[in-house]
């Protein structure tokens, strides 16, 4: 873009008005003087211009130097003028001062430090920022005025040299001579009248925030020189501002300590953090807040919450047993500002559960010892009564804590954590957690729930799952489960098959379906009895029409069912023969649609209808198939014969516990006395003869006559001991399959990790303890399923 | 007069320039404002006599000259928002090292063009 050429025009040079030397203090003297006119404001009368160009000869004639010296030579002697004069005689007014007095009417003069009413404190305080903050200002119009002319020197020699510019350097002479002057204390005065005002807040006066305000922001103008991002404010103030507040907050979290209770101190403390927030943002800097902030959650938080937390009478305990939410939402708030992770208050409240659960499973113990007569609780009855009572409670318990985890603590996840594990630890503890909830669910299944609505019906059923969550040993529930489900089945004692499916549907998603696939089909073993039944009626009436005995029966898959139907020693017992014969009826009937499948008749769990007549009438008894048994017997004796108990069984080869059982439903039980015993005493002894009671009475023609449940407590004992064994053994072989599986996909493993992957593994169904892993793994080794490595006895390599 | 300092009503303000031989040349304000001292001379929070009467004396600049900065002046403000595609700005050759002191004391005419001029 350069136009060619080579112009020979003749340049004229600049015509130079002002030749010749300039005269350095007579051109400054029309610069200082002016400038005394700006700060007496006459500054309308000055030209800028001349001014202007004052200053700007001046430096092209390189008097620079001369002129900013003399400038800032100027404005400091100007400075401290002002301070001797307008400042000075206001500080005396300001803080606790020295006063004369006169004391008495002889004249007395005596001088005495004599604190001044807060009220003249404060006057004079302000009063004095007031008059600093006029000066500041003067001096900051005057400052940008003098830069305006300057602004030639600005641009050449300040910029060249890295100087400070005209207007940066009257801040610096500021700071230095007025607020920092050492001959007068500006700067401390000023520093401590806006403690004394914060201290005048802070107990409770009102102050004059929007000076204070002012004052703050002269302070954070002024920078300082060598240190980058500080200044006065701080540097100077703000330091002293904290020390005093840690002071004063220390004192504070003394004296609440002392006076309030829990929740006074709470609503304090908050109200505190509150005030030195606002008074932070609205008149003090921005920067200052979160310093003061964690000055105040140190010492009025972190110092006394456990404290405050773990008090007797107002603690964390008093404020969850009575609800008060609002002390629980101050707790949660002021423990989340100190501690992201809150540990002390969830340390607390899993105290407090783990404390609350142990009562409730102590209550659920005492009353299976001492079962409470009066409310109609039996030895019998006491293991559902107590059941229910510590389920109920238990889910009580977890609801009370939700609600808070909820409302006050806005549903916290960590907080949330910590209750489930406190939860888990106390139900766990409880052993027969899983016990106690089948009962339960069982009692519920088989009477509770009936007439309530579906709705209804599945809510009771997810505050069981709700628990069942929470049990560790998973497979001891389902043994439990089985056994409570068989009963319920074969007796036909469940309210609604549906209710059933649904419990079982929930503790498929809960589980997954290998939980479930027995408890299904011993619901399909069910349904398919049921249709054989059908095909067995008509069999029977195309080849036998004259039988008069009906019989059902359910045939079971032996796997499904809980393991104690289907041992065989226990449950001999020879049949009648008319019995018999059907029952070999039956077994060809099967057989021929099922052949290479074994029928094993099991007399446990059936009844029968009996029509028996008596003297007066004949009257229908529905018996256990056992009871049944023995009548029969009867049936062959003429009147007035007996039979001895010896004769009974070795006639019946029914095993003795429920020989003895049935015996008593017969012939104790005071309402159905079909047997008259000799002698008539409520144990059975091998010697009592029992003989058929022609003379029974009833006004009910048909007559239930249940079974003498097992009265001997350390039978029960020892069955829940059997119980326990089965699970065991299930367990061994659970853990053996995990093991081979695990080492199978991974070929070789070293010892710890292999445990850590079992105990995954087996988790949905129950927690092995690692003694039992390291069994099993020496069992795998001598079985040759696994071997040691050999450089690392620790790995183990999978044999195939 | 009074009140409006800037703004809108400052594009239609004038003020006006007086050079040493006695030439007045009214211009936009916001054409003076180009230069960082006129614009502070001009200024009305300032106090000086120069803003109270909207006029400001160069006794060191001629009349031929300040038609120049005038002109530089509208130059300036008319292409101030597309700095790419400008036409030049045409300096007779015996002004300009004039022109260039000037513009060093009215702190503002920064565009290269003169250089360039005075170069070429």
């Amino acid at each position: 873009m350069m136009s060619s050429g080579k112009s020979r025009v003749k340049m004229r040079p600049p015509r130079n008005r002002d030749s010749g030397d300039v005269n350095f203090d007579d051109s400054w003297g029309v610069l200082s003087t002016a400038m005394q006119e700006m700060y007496r404001k006459n500054a309308s009368r000055l030209s800028y211009e001349e001014l202007y160009r004052t200053a700007y000869t001046l430096v092209l004639k390189k008097h620079a130097e001369r002129l900013y010296n003399s400038f800032k030579t100027f404005v400091a002697q100007h400075l401290r003028e002002i301070v001797g004069s307008e400042l000075a005689p206001l500080a005396s007014n300001t803080t606790n001062s020295l006063l004369t007095s006169t004391i008495g009417g002889g004249g007395l003069t005596s001088t005495i430090a004599v604190p001044l009413a807060a009220a003249d404190k404060r006057e004079g305080g302000i009063r004095f920022l007031k008059a600093a903050k006029a000066q500041w200002d003067d001096h900051c119009l005057c400052m940008r005025m003098i830069s305006d002319i300057l602004m030639y020197m600005d641009r050449v020699y300040c910029k060249e040299l890295q100087l400070p510019l005209i207007y940066d350097a009257g801040l610096a002479l500021f700071r230095d001579h007025v607020v920092r002057n050492n001959e007068f204390q500006v700067g401390e005065h000023i520093y401590a009248i806006i403690l004394d005002q914060i201290q005048l807040e802070r107990d409770g006066d009102i102050v004059d925030t929007s000076t204070i305000k002012a004052t703050v922001l002269m302070l954070e103008s002024l920078t300082e020189d060598k240190i980058d991002g500080e200044t006065v404010y701080s540097r100077s103030f703000e330091p002293k501002y904290l020390r005093s507040s840690v002071d004063f907050y220390t004192a504070e979290a003394e004296k609440l300590a002392r006076e309030c209770d829990s929740s006074q101190y709470l609503i304090k403390t908050e109200k505190r953090l509150q005030e030195e927030y606002f008074r932070a943002m609205s008149y003090l800097s921005v920067t200052s807040e979160p310093k003061i902030t964690k000055i105040v959650e140190e010492n009025l938080i972190t110092k006394n919450i456990v404290s405050v937390i773990k008090s007797d009478t107002y603690g964390l305990t008093f404020m969850i047993s009575n609800d008060r939410f609002d002390d629980l939402k101050r707790v949660y708030r002021l423990c989340k500002r100190v501690d992201p992770e809150k540990t002390d208050l969830r340390s607390a409240m899993m105290a407090r559960i783990i404390q609350q659960g142990g009562e409730i499973n102590q209550d659920a113990l005492e009353c299976l010892k001492h079962p409470d007569k009066s409310k109609g609780v039996t030895a019998q009855n006491a293991a559902t009564a107590a059941a229910f009572k510590w389920v109920e409670e238990v889910l009580g318990l977890k609801e009370k804590y939700d609600r808070i985890l909820n409302e006050t603590m806005d549903g916290d996840n960590q907080v949330q954590t910590s209750l489930t594990n406190a939860f888990s630890s106390f139900i766990n503890k409880m052993n027969r957690c899983s016990e106690f909830l089948s009962l339960f669910i069982d009692d519920n299944l088989k009477k509770g729930l009936k007439g309530k609505t579906e709705d209804e019906a599945e809510a009771v059923l997810d505050r069981a799952i709700t628990l069942f969550r929470y049990i560790t040993d998973k497979d001891m529930f389902e043994t439990y489960y089985k056994t409570h489900l068989a009963k319920r089945l074969l007796g036909g004692r469940s309210i609604s098959d549906d209710v059933e499916r649904m419990m079982i549907t929930k503790l498929k998603m809960e589980v997954g379906f290998s939980f479930t696939t027995k408890l299904e089909g011993m619901f399909k073993d069910m349904k398919v009895s049921n249709d054989m039944m059908q095909d067995y009626k008509a069999h029977v009436q195309n080849t036998d029409p004259e039988r008069t005995i009906e019989m059902s029966v359910s045939v079971l898959t032996s796997t499904n069912w809980p393991v104690s139907l289907s041992t065989i020693e226990s449950h001999t017992c020879v049949y009648p023969p008319e019995i018999e014969r059907i029952k070999r009826s039956f077994e060809k009937f099967y057989v021929d649609r099922h052949s290479g499948r074994v029928l094993t008749w099991n007399p446990n769990m059936g009844n029968a209808d009996i029509r028996v007549t008596f003297r007066k009438r004949k009257h229908e008894l529905n018996v256990s198939t056992y009871a049944m048994v023995i009548l029969m017997l009867f049936n062959d004796l003429a009147d007035g014969e007996s039979l001895r108990y010896e004769e009974i069984k070795a006639a019946t080869s029914i095993p003795d516990n429920e020989l003895i059982r049935n015996l008593q439903s017969l012939a104790v039980v005071p309402k159905t006395r079909i047997l008259i015993k000799q002698p008539m005493s409520k144990d059975i002894s091998p010697t009592d003869r029992f003989s058929f009671n022609l003379g029974f009475e009833s006004q009910y023609i048909r007559i239930k006559i249940p079974t003498v449940a097992y009265i001997n407590k350390t039978e029960t004992d020892s069955e829940r001991k059997g119980t326990m064994d089965k699970v065991d053994e299930l367990r061994r072989y659970q853990t053996d399959a995990a093991i081979v599986r695990i080492m199978k996909a991974r070929k070789t493993l070293e010892h710890n990790i292999l445990v850590a992957e079992v105990t995954g593994q087996l988790s949905s169904h129950f927690h092995p303890d690692a003694a039992l892993i390291k069994k099993r793994i020496d069992a795998m080794l001598e079985r040759e399923y696994i071997e040691r490595s050999a450089e690392n006895r620790q790995v183990y390599h999978y044999l195939a | 007069m009074s009140g409006d300092s800037s703004g809108d009503s400052s594009d239609k303000e004038y003020v006006r320039l007086v050079s040493s031989d006695g030439f007045e040349f009214s211009i936009l304000r916001s054409a003076a404002s180009v230069s960082g001292t006129l614009r502070g001379m001009l200024s009305q929070s300032s106090n000086f006599v120069e803003a109270k009467q909207n006029r400001v004396v160069l006794p060191n600049i001629s009349g031929v000259l300040l038609e120049k900065v005038c002109e530089y002046l509208y130059y300036n403000l008319k292409h101030q928002n597309n700095p790419g595609n400008i036409p030049e700005f045409d300096v007779p050759p015996e002004m300009a090292l004039e022109l260039l002191v000037a513009s060093d004391f009215l702190d503002g005419m920064r565009r290269v063009c003169i250089r360039n001029r005075l170069v070429g």
